[in-house]
């Protein structure tokens, strides 16, 4: 019943899911077998949108195009670190960009999770979102689940990531109570998981 | 297995992920998410959404090619550094907090404040731009009722306390609003050692907290 009703409320965009198969494949591409047609496939979608982001933080054109330069060579040299079944290759990316403009921001690296750190905690009974819906699903159904959201929660997940604003910061911005952003954030990021979670599930 | 009680809020994994907060907060964010697979799954959640976000956003013309990268790549090679395990590492200490102490926790040169009462400061910024520092309190003592003018992250290294919202224990963490005001009591046997950061100076309440403040200076 509900998953008719949920399916019935959008077709999946295939057009979308076809092209993140291709930059996964180019970015696996990149990593085993240094291919250059496959980076220049993966550049040409990426890297204005990569210039894009980072001039929309504020980044003036000339610093955001070596940025973006720097970005695109990382992804160049650690392809091979791309982990195809743990992430999308738009996710990857994104952290790239982001760690590379903290490091330019601040002088030094964003400080983030050691994989190798002994003090680790991995918990194997709860299964990953990737091992619920498969990688690709995922993305899909997280960009439906976005399209769903009410404006007035996109607007805050859109200010948070395209300009770069903290949750006090957008408040202060759209003149808001800092109460009202985060029950908007809060609200948003429950719809989203419940919407990933529900679909595989029911 | 850990068993965390205490999580991170959705507003401060937002932030995270949108790479908008300052590098204590980062810290202590990514000691908790070391000790929290819950947390560290929302985390990714984030950065999904942010990748969307991005593949999805405006584009604008770039005028160095993929070609310009590739041979910028063949020009300089590169010359891969090692990290160092850090020297505090393994001693209950997640390696993003162990990389800035220059020794095991009991080691280091603490400084008293007030009775059962010991920090060790790890910050850099002026007073004013918030706290990071490492606090240690003995078994038994109460802090001072206080609020903080925006936003402050603790994080439990070891002991626990309790306060108006409930147990705090190692790998925990108090995810506090501004409006917040608490009066933590330490309850466990050994000294309760927690991470702090602000973003603002904490204020505290009472004679006691107006004589400690200035000692204190978190």
């Amino acid at each position: 019943m509900q998953k008719k009703l949920l399916q019935s409320a959008k077709a999946p965009d295939e057009a979308a899911q076809a092209l993140t198969q291709r930059m996964r494949d180019n970015l696996v591409a990149i990593g085993k077998y240094r291919d250059e047609a496959a980076f220049q496939d993966l550049y040409a979608h990426f890297s204005g949108r990569i210039k894009s982001f980072l001039m929309g933080k504020g980044t003036q054109e000339s610093v955001a195009e070596e940025l973006t330069q720097e970005i695109m060579l990382i992804v160049w040299r650690r392809a091979e670190s791309y982990n195809p079944d743990k992430a999308a290759p738009s996710t990857w990316l994104f952290t790239i960009a982001r760690n590379r403009r903290t490091d330019y921001l601040r002088g030094h690296s964003r400080i983030e999770v050691e994989l190798d750190d002994e003090m680790l905690e991995i918990d194997d009974s709860r299964p990953t979102q990737e091992e619920q819906v498969g990688l690709l699903q995922q993305s899909q159904k997280l960009e439906l689940a976005l399209n769903k959201l009410p404006q007035e929660q996109r607007q805050v997940v859109h200010l948070s990531y395209f300009r770069g604003k903290s949750h006090g910061a957008i408040a202060q911005w759209l003149d808001l109570p800092v109460g009202t952003v985060k029950s908007r954030i809060r609200l948003a990021m429950q719809s989203i998981r419940s919407e990933l979670v529900s679909k595989e599930i029911k | 297995m850990n068993t965390i009680s205490h999580h991170l809020t959705d507003e401060t994994i937002q932030d995270y992920s949108a790479g908008v907060l300052n590098a204590p907060m980062e810290t202590l964010i990514a000691c908790h998410l070391t000790l929290c697979p819950i947390c560290r799954q929302r985390a990714e959640l984030a950065d999904a959404i942010g990748g969307l976000s991005l593949g999805d956003g405006a584009t604008v013309s770039m005028n160095v090619t993929a070609q310009d990268v590739i041979a910028l790549d063949k020009a300089n090679p590169v010359t891969g550094d090692v990290p160092q395990t850090p020297v505090a590492s393994g001693a209950g200490v997640p390696n993003p907090l162990a990389r800035l102490l220059p020794s095991p926790l009991h080691e280091l040169p603490w400084k008293t404040f007030g009775p059962g009462m010991k920090q060790y400061n790890l910050g850099t910024l002026p007073r004013k731009e918030g706290a990071f520092k490492l606090i240690s309190l003995d078994p038994g003592s109460r802090m001072s009722k206080h609020t903080h003018e925006h936003r402050e992250l603790t994080f439990i290294v070891s002991g626990s306390y309790s306060d108006e919202l409930g147990k705090f224990k190692a790998g925990d963490i108090a995810d506090l609003s501004a409006d917040h005001h608490h009066t933590p009591h330490v309850d466990s046997d050994i000294p309760c050692i927690s991470l702090i950061a602000t973003d603002a100076p904490v204020k505290f309440e009472g004679l006691f907290g107006k004589i400690v403040q200035p000692f204190v200076g978190i």
